[in-house]
């Protein structure tokens, strides 16, 4: 038993038409708190136009290393209805940012069919990290939450080194406090 | 605008700086100490949103005045400050400050809604810009009220409790002050009396909802003037001020 509120992953879109890009995550107790807390956690600096929050229970993840474990020994046991999942894939380890994408939808059987079949649909994206989800699992922010994300990124803020400080301490040390 | 005038928007402006910044100074007050990680973040930044208001509103009482935003912050005493006795409170748990915060920001949304078309354009544009940040505030804690009034037995009873001791602290929020007939007149502010209408009119059955009781027989015996403080502003004011009153021809 945890007394933690449940996880949501979030994805954020930068920019009309720009890919939605997993940030991080935020707990809240419903989809509506968890939109509200993703966008005071990650969209209040940073450039927003949209938010998904999708609940960690239901998202299914697979590396590349644990596909080519599982080769042959995929579960068939695919029985579930045939419904849409949302597929995400990790391209790079380059960047800072290295986060899973939204890359598009797909129809199968189970979760497993899901993420084997997504690395076939989507082979021009060859993903070292694979999520998948029911594709009704998001939650989208809705437009009219779009003043709300651009608020605050248009609002003047200083970053901490914008401040001098290493630059200032050292003049004090070196006795030239005040010489400007 | 001529003198008389522009004292009496002079005075609105300090009103209305100093609400926001010593509700900022409070909401401060739970940063690191809110329920949850993302709720510490949320609450923060909608403290530094007000203090941004309030920023706004003391630049444009200094455009009539002349007078230095730091200047009125920190070298007034408390008993020149003229905020509401609201948000001197102290902070009381999360119930006190969502309750208090939501009474707030309802208020202060409706007020936004006429000063956009204010006939004293510096004052339209301003209140455009922070309309936006201010529906998200009404959004939050709106949410929140709602979670904390239908939530637990606990939750409910101390969310109750805070609406019965804010609530008429509230009511002083739409007292004019003296000269704010002439503004109102000349179109630049809002009837106060609307103004509360429209509150009431808006919170009441939002509260119900949540399944709040409104205790109207707790009403103020008289009304407050701006000028009467709780021994909570002096303690407030001496803590926001200590740092600027250590040297105060520092520049930051």
């Amino acid at each position: 038993m945890t007394d933690q509120w449940p996880r949501y992953e979030v994805f954020k879109q930068d920019r009309p038409d720009g890919p939605f890009r997993n940030v991080g995550s935020v707990h809240a107790p419903d989809a509506e708190l968890a939109l509200m807390n993703a966008r005071d956690v990650f969209a209040r600096r940073p450039s927003c136009v949209a938010l998904w929050v999708v609940p960690d229970a239901v998202i299914v993840r697979r590396t590349a290393e644990e596909f080519a474990r599982e080769k042959g020994g995929r579960d068939e046991r695919e029985t579930e209805d045939i419904i849409q999942y949302a597929v995400f894939s990790k391209q790079s380890q380059r960047q800072a940012m290295t986060y899973v994408d939204y890359v598009g939808e797909l129809a199968a059987r189970s979760p497993v069919e899901a993420l084997h079949r997504a690395t076939e649909t989507f082979r021009e994206s060859p993903g070292i990290v694979w999520w998948v989800c029911p594709a009704s699992a998001i939650v989208p922010s809705d437009p009219d939450d779009l003043p709300g994300f651009a608020a605050a990124t248009g609002k003047m803020f200083r970053m901490p080194n914008q401040y001098h400080t290493i630059f200032t301490m050292q003049k004090i040390r070196r006795g030239e406090e005040g010489d400007d | 605008m001529d003198d008389v005038m522009g004292q009496a928007l002079a005075d609105r402006l300090m009103v209305m700086g100093d609400d926001e910044l010593i509700l900022a100074h409070r909401n401060s007050e739970w940063a690191g100490h809110a329920p949850i990680l993302e709720e510490d973040i949320a609450f923060a930044n909608i403290a530094l949103d007000e203090m941004g208001h309030a920023s706004i509103w003391y630049g444009l009482r200094g455009e009539l005045t002349g007078e230095d935003t730091d200047r009125l912050i920190f070298f007034r005493n408390p008993g020149q400050y003229r905020n509401v006795q609201l948000v001197e409170l102290p902070k009381g748990d999360w119930a006190f400050s969502m309750v208090r915060q939501y009474l707030f920001d309802a208020a202060e949304n409706i007020q936004l809604g006429y000063l956009k078309a204010s006939a004293y354009r510096p004052l339209a544009e301003a209140a455009a810009k922070i309309a936006t940040e201010e529906a998200y505030h009404l959004r939050h804690t709106g949410l929140w009220l709602r979670r904390l009034g239908l939530g637990t037995e606990e939750s409910h009873a101390r969310t109750q409790a805070a609406l019965d001791s804010l609530w008429p602290y509230a009511q002083q929020l739409f007292m004019s002050l003296p000269d704010d007939t002439a503004l109102f007149e000349a179109g630049i502010i809002p009837d106060a009396a609307l103004l509360r209408r429209e509150w009431e009119g808006k919170v009441r059955p939002i509260l119900a909802e949540c399944g709040l009781a409104i205790s109207d027989g707790a009403m103020p015996r008289r009304d407050i003037p701006r000028t009467e403080h709780t021994e909570y502003l002096v303690a407030l004011l001496s803590e926001l001020q200590s740092v600027a009153r250590l040297d105060p021809e520092a520049e930051w």
